[in-house]
């Protein structure tokens, strides 16, 4: 480990030097954040001055390994060419998985929709939250889960899908009377697992079906209702 | 409930224990969830067929009995300290839960001294012949050097800590402290002790000004037992677990301060994982049970599920024919109708 002012960019972001465009974006919008200032991690270690010059150092690392000329002289330049030859192209599987409605849609087309936060990666690496998310049916809790380890509060979820607050948040605790009818949910659902990065015709087809079984039992919902 | 003889076991006893591993669960500030952090991962561990003794080492505030459901013990490890049992074994008691074990904490008297070194470092070799797959110890609160020496001697140290300002100051100075200290046992040679003292020193006339300058400064004037040295300090890898989270934001702290630790330590910690904030929590420990038996379907028993399978890491149990299960099963299946869970 060196000293701030010896690391390279790519220590300076923590990522290997192979790491791949979504590798690299997601270490700068998590280290980035670490350093904002009054960032609580910050506090009584570094100093104003010394998060600023750890920022600096970090957009420069950013700028420069995010623009593929710029990366490639970088590398040239420090003696690190073709160490990431395997990750010129973005891997973005979870981007792609994402969208399984467009499944005969190129790649392109599919990355151009908006509807996907930027962040839709994990903070921490846990391979078995990606086994509970690859098998495990999808309640409210399940949808909660998954979005915190990506980092990802509910208003940001709803700026990019329009769904307000309100409703998505009965939707991670199944509070399915203050729900609209349910072609609705579905559509709610689906946009929210898209913009977290989940494959959304699983997510939604799993989660509707809890909402029909609880709608099927009117009488019950009723008196439960009267709080 | 008796405590459990030392070599009683029979057939499933192996000829060879080929040692326990020790985790210790410390991170400062009183009140983070140290103990709670305990008590649950060690219930995981023993759910997932692991023989398992958690050891209260919170001689201040010993409470670790409480929170696994098991009566006010009759002995304590204040006991082996003191040197009134010499078998740490004797001190071994059953709980509630299958396949775990507690040697409990009792306040110590105040004729106890505080002890030794040499008393400590007979303490952990004991712990690590207990019968046991894994050996879980609740550090108290503070820095005091004997926590200090009982975090750095586990194969797995955790340093707990909130969301909030005061816990992650906590975990600094803890994390500081222990990082000087592994630097105290380890030094070699007189350059690097001298460097020490000055790094220690409030003035630095050196200019060092973290600790990775320090140990940058180290492997500048030495060869051979400075590397030797700073090999020792890189190996310090603590684990960051964040309790009590409640937002996205609070989950990111935990990579804010192992990137810090990385960049201010030059240590490489590592974010084992969080754990939400859980009324329930108050409910189970009432029911003395803990939470992942109370509630084992809520978010913070799939949590910390989670983390007690980052810990076992597929390891063999030493104490049964069949590999243990896997540490729960992807808890995050819930059965469609079941709704949440009920108690
Ligand atoms: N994730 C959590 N959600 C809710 N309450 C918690 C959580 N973790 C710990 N607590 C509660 O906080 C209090 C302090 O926890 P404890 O484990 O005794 O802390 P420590 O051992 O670090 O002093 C206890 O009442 C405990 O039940
Ligand atoms: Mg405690």
């Amino acid at each position: 480990m060196k000293p701030l002012d010896e690391q390279d960019h790519y220590e300076v972001l923590e990522v290997t030097p192979g790491a791949a465009f979504e590798d690299i974006e997601r270490a700068y919008r998590l280290t980035r954040a670490a350093y904002t200032d009054g960032s609580m991690a910050l506090y009584s270690i570094f100093n104003r001055d010394d998060a600023a010059v750890i920022r600096s150092r970090i957009d420069e690392a950013y700028r420069v390994l995010t623009d593929p000329q710029d990366r490639a002289r970088y590398d040239a330049e420090a003696g690190i060419a073709d160490r990431h030859a395997e990750a010129a192209t973005p891997t973005a599987t979870r981007p792609i998985d994402a969208f399984p409605l467009e499944v005969d849609c190129e790649e392109s087309e599919a990355r151009t929709l908006p509807a996907e936060l930027p962040s839709a990666i994990e903070v921490i690496d846990d391979p078995d939250a990606d086994i509970d998310e690859e098998t495990s049916d999808f309640d409210g809790a399940a949808l909660r889960r998954a979005r915190l380890r990506r980092g990802v509060e509910l208003d940001q979820i709803s700026d990019v899908t329009k769904v307000s607050v309100k409703y998505l948040r009965c939707i991670e605790e199944e509070d399915f009377e203050r729900l609209p009818a349910s072609v609705y949910v579905r559509g709610f659902v689906t946009a929210y697992a898209r913009a977290i990065g989940l494959d959304a015709r699983r997510v939604s087809t799993s989660y509707m079906e809890r909402v029909e079984a609880a709608r099927e039992q009117p009488q019950r919902r009723l008196r439960s209702s009267s709080r | 409930m008796n405590p459990r003889v030392e070599g009683q076991q029979t057939a499933a006893t192996p000829a060879v224990n080929s040692g326990a591993r020790v985790i210790s669960v410390g991170g400062g500030k009183g009140g983070v969830g140290k103990s709670f952090m305990v008590a649950n991962l060690a219930t995981c561990l023993a759910r997932a067929g692991y023989r398992v003794i958690v050891v209260d080492c919170d001689l201040e505030g010993a409470n670790l009995h409480t929170v696994v459901g098991a009566h006010a013990p009759v002995s304590s490890l204040a006991d082996f300290v003191a040197q009134r049992v010499d078998d740490l074994g004797k001190l071994v008691f059953d709980t509630p839960i299958e396949g775990l074990q507690l040697i409990a904490g009792t306040h110590a008297n105040l004729s106890d001294a505080q002890p030794t070194h040499l008393r400590r470092v007979r303490l952990m070799r004991a712990l690590r012949r207990l019968q046991a797959d894994f050996v879980i110890l609740d550090l108290g609160a503070g820095v005091h050097s004997a926590v200090l020496d009982y975090f750095l001697v586990a194969d797995d140290g955790l340093v707990v800590c909130s969301p909030e300002p005061t816990s992650v100051e906590n975990a600094y100075t803890f994390l500081r402290a222990a990082f000087y200290r592994r630097m105290r046992l380890a030094m070699v040679g007189h350059g690097v002790r001298k460097l020490v003292t000055t790094a220690m020193d409030q003035r630095n006339e050196h200019g060092l000004r973290t600790p990775l300058d320090l140990l940058r400064e180290i492997e500048a004037i030495d060869s051979a037992d400075g590397a030797r040295f700073v090999q020792t300090m890189r190996e310090f890898r603590p684990r960051v677990v964040i309790n009590n989270v409640r937002t996205a934001e609070d989950i990111k702290l935990g990579f804010a301060v192992c990137s810090v630790c990385r960049k201010y330590f030059g240590i490489d910690a590592e974010y084992l994982g969080y754990v939400n904030q859980d009324d329930d929590v108050r409910l189970s420990v009432a029911s003395r049970k803990p939470l992942v038996e109370y509630r084992p379907k809520s978010d913070a028993s799939i949590y910390l599920q989670r983390i007690a399978r980052k810990l076992a890491g597929g390891r063999p149990s030493s104490f049964q024919a069949a590999a243990p299960n896997r540490v729960a099963s992807p808890s995050g299946a819930p059965t469609p109708a079941a709704g949440s869970p009920t108690a």
